[in-house]
């Protein structure tokens, strides 16, 4: 009986597990926790719904009117007796603090501890400026001078190397619609909205090739809206931030002035 | 609580006869009711169609659409092009919310349900009930006129935030026109909800205090008090929306392409201090008519019906002050964030209480699985689902993951879709013996029920599934992202179980024309229940529904009263056996 139980109690976790494969595979510092509280919300969701599931069924089964007994009535009950108030009351009250609660204590907890705690800005710290635009992406690096918005700064499109183990904060703009920009592998995502700078802050814990995708509906190419993300071992890191230097200074026109979008970092 | 109104109108108009005042510009509330549901049912067909297309296009990419496909993408042989499908998915949204739940649940069952359940002869004011209608189909007319415009219908998304809204994103008069008729289906939400909440207040019959009116009716007042108070706002939205995109303004525009700007994150509050009470309008009529008929089919009383019809009231309240969670991740100040979660969360514990009210009611009950009762059920389990899922999303540092994917889309479809349709079913199997006088063949809807109800649950359940796995939404082609390649089969099989839910209609079809015309003869209370409309009017009801206003003795659940013996249903005006001579006074 009691290890019946346990197997009933167990499943929908092993359920769970077995369809874990699905989600992408986390390279962040921080991205384990929302991914501890999915699993948490999910175990405990499950739980109740495979109760309220269970009571209705057996309501279903167990509680069918039989031809025979038409004339015999049933219940006259209408639920209104303080212990019924109370019950439900009790009821509601658990799950709310119980589940509920948990889930506001965590998510307190991660916003402070991670997802709003900005890094300070720390020697290895890594700034980036994000233009987002019908279709793509475009990334800004200070370059030498350490200063946004000059002639030797970093310009890619559509590719974001970052070095591993290092915080990596960003900040978005958007030339003409909203762009939200997501990293499924890190687990968070923020929007790009013109007229606004937005900031986001990560922290890769492994090395090799992501993708960035872009979650907000921003027109029909909105699906081909896709950048890559490299992380990368410091010194390689340093490495491609050289070569990519003198890539941008090659290609650095002062006339085009459209290229030149990047702003002060503190403003 | 209230009893007899000095004010009650209970004067007999006489029928309209010529056709025209008959069927088509009509102010009789039934006949009215009737012009919603035919119109919601067409659009439902329309928008279902879109949606299967949707699927096609995800399950085999770049293969024409078949059958009708070449008809309707004919400049791309049959295939969906990246620009229609942002259409699709735009139409798809907009037609499901504002032209089939809207005119079915509220137009349709809003004023079938309303007078006959509180016996009125019919609503307050019945030429504003007209309009409502008429101003329905202008707006539902502007829609499928904006398919046909030059550079195609809206393709903003339903949500339609600026600046992509704006002509800056989406030129052209599909999306103006989509601007234009939100704006009037909004006008005839508010002229239907005036009416409702009016009709509920003066013209309930004798007796019949608000503690005593069905709990369909308690869904579909809160339902109007919602649209009232909220509809107006989405309206402000839309004509600076049409301001920015006519006259020019700048009320939105923003970014490095505009000189003076506006601020798009504008809108977004607009659009959703309605767009999260929209989510409790649509499924509170669901909701009351689920109440019911768990306590019909249960022959049981409606276990803390006073508390269901409060904790409902309670939902109503919060919805107001949550829809900062659609905004999680537009770098929404922490302060708010903070307190839109705490916000959302408490709105679990209404709902809590009426699921364990409901789960009550069907415990010891005598229960009659009709095809009423499965819908019911069905809507239980679904809703079960899609309000247990909104705690992930609620939840900020989860949701900073799943927003904007399919986990999202899982779980307003399983909420506002699956629930909400399998409600509305409910309410055409149990009512229509009374619209129509016939009854509809259970063995069909059986069929029906387990071909709606098991895919139904694949497609949304699917959708999670993808959504855990960061899937965006409205995405054409997901297979460009390497990191969601292995999510194709899943998209295959969450496509396929729709079609087969597409097919699971067919049963509906044949069954709602079948029974119409050659249905069986519908008793005038087939369901054996106690409230008015089936206790005190024949199947149909004839024009003034009541030939004398009943007068109200009891709730609308008065199932095994110790004081019967014929039977385990008590009318609610029907007065007691023994207790005969002492009511009467």
């Amino acid at each position: 009986m009691r290890k019946a139980a346990v197997a009933i109690l167990l499943a929908p976790l092993a359920a769970h597990a077995t369809l874990l494969g699905g989600r992408p595979v986390d390279v962040s510092l921080d991205g384990h926790r929302g991914d501890w509280l999915f699993d948490v919300t999910t175990i405990s969701v499950t739980i109740l719904f495979l109760i309220m599931v269970a009571i209705m069924l057996g309501a279903v089964l167990f509680h069918r009117e039989k031809p025979d007994d038409q004339r015999k009535f049933g219940e006259h009950d209408h639920g209104t007796s303080r212990s019924h108030l109370l019950f439900t009351a009790f009821i509601s009250l658990t799950i709310f603090f119980g589940v509920d609660g948990v889930l506001l204590a965590s998510s307190y907890n991660s916003l402070h501890e991670a997802f709003w705690n900005y890094p300070t800005a720390a020697a290895n710290t890594v700034e980036v400026e994000v233009m987002a635009q019908q279709w793509g992406w475009n990334f800004r690096y200070s370059g030498p001078d350490h200063k946004f918005g000059t002639a030797d700064d970093v310009v890619r499109f559509n590719e974001l190397a970052i070095p591993k183990d290092a915080p990596v904060t960003v900040k978005l703009r958007s030339k003409d619609v909203i762009h939200s920009f997501y990293l499924p592998n890190f687990r968070t995502k923020q929007d790009a909205i013109p007229g606004y700078t937005t900031k986001l802050w990560f922290q890769a814990t492994e090395t090799g090739n992501y993708e960035i995708g872009c979650a907000q509906h921003c027109g029909v190419n909105h699906y081909r809206m896709r950048g890559e993300l490299h992380i990368k071992e410091r010194h390689d890191f340093d490495e491609w931030l050289t070569e990519a230097t003198a890539d941008s200074a090659r290609r650095y026109d002062p006339n085009d002035k459209e290229a030149q979008w990047g702003w002060d970092w503190e403003s | 609580m209230s009893d007899a109104h000095a004010s009650h109108d209970d004067s007999i108009h006489p029928e309209p006869t010529s056709f025209l005042r008959k069927y088509v510009f009509s102010t009789d509330h039934k006949v009215i009711a009737k012009q919603f549901i035919w119109l919601g049912l067409a659009f439902l067909a329309v928008g279902g169609t879109m949606a299967m297309m949707i699927r096609w296009q995800l399950a085999h990419t770049g293969e024409p659409f078949p059958v009708i496909g070449h008809a309707i993408f004919s400049n791309s042989a049959g295939i969906i092009s990246p620009a229609a499908y942002t259409s699709l998915f735009t139409m798809h949204g907009t037609i499901m919310i504002f032209f089939a739940i809207t005119p079915i649940m509220i137009g349709g069952f809003g004023n079938f349900c309303i007078p006959l359940m509180i016996g009125a002869r019919d609503m307050v004011f019945p030429k504003l009930n007209m309009f409502s209608f008429w101003m329905m189909f202008i707006s539902s007319a502007i829609l499928v006129a904006s398919f046909f415009m030059p550079m195609g219908a809206a393709a903003a998304g339903w949500t339609t935030y600026p600046t992509l809204s704006t002509v800056m994103g989406t030129p052209g008069w599909g999306q103006t026109l989509w601007v234009v008729s939100i704006y009037f289906a909004g006008g005839s939400t508010v002229m239907g909800a005036v009416n409702y909440i009016t009709t509920v207040i003066v013209l309930r019959a004798p007796g019949m205090g608000y503690f005593k009116m069905p709990l369909t009716v308690w869904g579909l007042w809160l339902t109007a008090i919602l649209n009232a108070l909220f509809v107006p706002v989405l309206a402000a939205g839309m004509i600076l929306l049409f301001l920015d995109r006519v006259v020019g303004t700048h009320f939105f525009l923003a970014g490095a392409l505009v000189k003076s700007g506006g601020d798009p994150i504008l809108y977004q509050h607009l659009f959703w201090i309605f767009g999260h009470p929209e989510v409790y309008i649509l499924i509170l009529p669901g909701w009351g008519v689920v109440s019911d008929l768990l306590s019909f089919f249960s022959r049981k009383p409606a276990y803390g019906y006073k508390v269901t019809a409060l904790a409902m009231s309670a939902v109503c309240v919060l919805s107001a002050v949550v829809y900062g969670h659609h905004m999680f991740t537009t770098g929404l100040s922490p302060l708010l964030g903070q307190g839109f979660m705490l916000l959302t969360m408490f709105i679990s514990v209404p709902a809590e209480i009426f699921f364990l009210n409901w789960l009550h009611t069907l415990w010891k009950g005598k229960i009659r699985l009709t095809v009423p009762m499965l819908f019911s059920l069905g809507l239980v389990f679904v809703f079960g689902l899609g309000g247990l899922t909104g705690l992930y999303l609620a939840t900020i540092s989860t949701d900073l993951y799943l927003h904007d994917t399919y986990f999202v889309v899982g779980h307003f479809h399983l909420t506002m879709a699956a629930a909400v349709f399998l409600g509305a079913f409910a309410s055409i199997y149990f009512w229509f013996p009374k619209m129509f006088g016939k009854m509809m063949n259970s063995t069909l809807g059986k069929l029906h029920f387990w071909f709606s109800f098991v895919p139904i649950n694949f497609v949304f359940c699917g959708m999670l599934y993808v959504g855990f796995g960061g899937m965006q939404r409205r995405l054409y082609n997901p297979s460009i992202y390497q990191t969601f390649q292995h999510l194709e089969s899943v998209n295959k099989f969450i496509s396929y179980s729709a079609f087969v839910m597409a097919f699971g209609g067919i049963f509906f079809i044949i069954n709602f024309f079948y029974s119409l015309a050659k249905g069986e003869k519908a008793p005038s209370n087939p369901w054996e229940v106690g409230t008015l409309e089936w206790t005190h009017t024949t199947s149909p009801p004839q024009h003034h529904n009541f030939d004398v206003i009943p007068t109200v003795l009891h709730g609308p659940h008065e199932f095994n009263h110790p004081h019967l013996t014929d039977k385990d249903w008590l009318g609610q005006a029907e007065v007691l056996p023994a207790l005969g001579a002492q009511e009467a006074k």
